[in-house]
């Protein structure tokens, strides 16, 4: 039966392998109860739109589980690092802020932090994402000010006060907390669950 | 010994309850399902082939439901894979169900003042 969709047997290749490994044949053997049952253009219409949806979402969702999370983190220390050490060596000195970032995740990711980094917990994963954007936008507030006093030639202290002690560090917070942020799985799948003692 | 508080889950996704209610009525497979979730809703919630089983990977993640090892129907398709409720997932059913009939009395009573 599922022998005689050969195109939607290729297309269930899409999906992550584990999903597919283990739904695989009942897909294609839906998607063929489908076409005896109501026709091929009902059955394609429907399962198109399926496979525009989830194979999206699934991928997206096998690419945040914890092991592929850990990863991700490991993927940005390096290039925080590799960043940092880069900019010091052509003499952007700021670039040491890069280094410290990715030293603070470093240790982060060795200690019990990581564990809570790795929590799926869609709730903690939209507050960290959230809390990025905010310091993002304080920096980029703080560099707008900054950028403005250079094109008017005049640097006042305030000023480089307020960039180099608010702007600065709600950048190198903004990168950090979009990479833990980016880092936490969503939690739909594991949503912590409160034990009752019986 | 500990157990699983089932309001600890709600609300549930629509497409999860939808399933769990499916499942209500016994054993099913995945094709099945469909057209009982087709039906229970009058055609208004339709399931693609994924959704439905990314939906019943979620239950049995949970634990709201379980594939079952053997096949309830004798000459059924051998290749089918039957699932059920599991008793945590007839409680939370329940649980979602009195939930939403909590939030219908409470519309009714609100909006019918304006209606009469």
């Amino acid at each position: 039966m599922a022998a005689r969709h050969p195109v939607y047997r290729s297309l269930v290749r899409l999906y992550p392998k584990a999903f597919r490994g283990h739904y695989g044949d009942d897909l294609v053997a839906h998607f063929a109860d489908l076409v005896n049952d109501r026709g091929a253009s009902a059955a394609w219409a429907r399962t198109g739109v399926d496979l525009i949806v989830t194979v999206p979402r699934y991928r997206l969702e096998h690419f945040m589980t914890e092991q592929h999370s850990a990863t991700t983190l490991n993927v940005a220390i390096t290039l925080l690092a590799a960043g940092g050490v880069l900019s010091v060596l052509m003499g952007v000195y700021p670039g040491v802020l890069l280094l410290v970032a990715a030293l603070v995740l470093a240790v982060a990711e060795r200690s019990t932090i990581a564990r809570a980094i790795r929590t799926p917990d869609s709730n903690r994963r939209r507050r960290r994402l959230g809390i990025a954007a905010v310091l993002a936008l304080i920096f980029l507030a703080s560099i707008g000010s900054y950028a403005q006093d250079l094109n008017d030639d005049h640097i006042s202290g305030a000023s480089l006060l307020v960039h180099n002690a608010i702007g600065v560090p709600a950048m190198v917070g903004a990168i950090i907390f979009l990479i833990v942020g980016l880092c936490t799985p969503k939690g739909s799948d594991n949503r912590p669950v409160a034990p009752v003692v019986s | 010994m500990t157990r699983l508080d089932p309001s600890s889950l709600l609300p549930l996704p629509q497409a999860q309850f939808h399933v769990l209610v499916a499942l209500t009525e016994g054993e099913r497979h995945g094709y099945a399902i469909m057209q009982a979730v087709e039906s229970s809703s009058d055609g208004n919630v339709r399931m693609g082939p994924a959704t439905l089983y990314g939906t019943l990977k979620r239950l049995v993640d949970r634990g709201l439901a379980e594939e079952l090892v053997g096949r309830p129907v004798a000459d059924d398709d051998q290749r089918r894979r039957y699932y059920r409720l599991t008793g945590l997932g007839q409680q939370v059913c329940a649980a979602e169900a009195e939930r939403l009939a909590r939030l219908v009395r409470i519309t009714r009573s609100n909006l019918r003042p304006g209606m009469a």
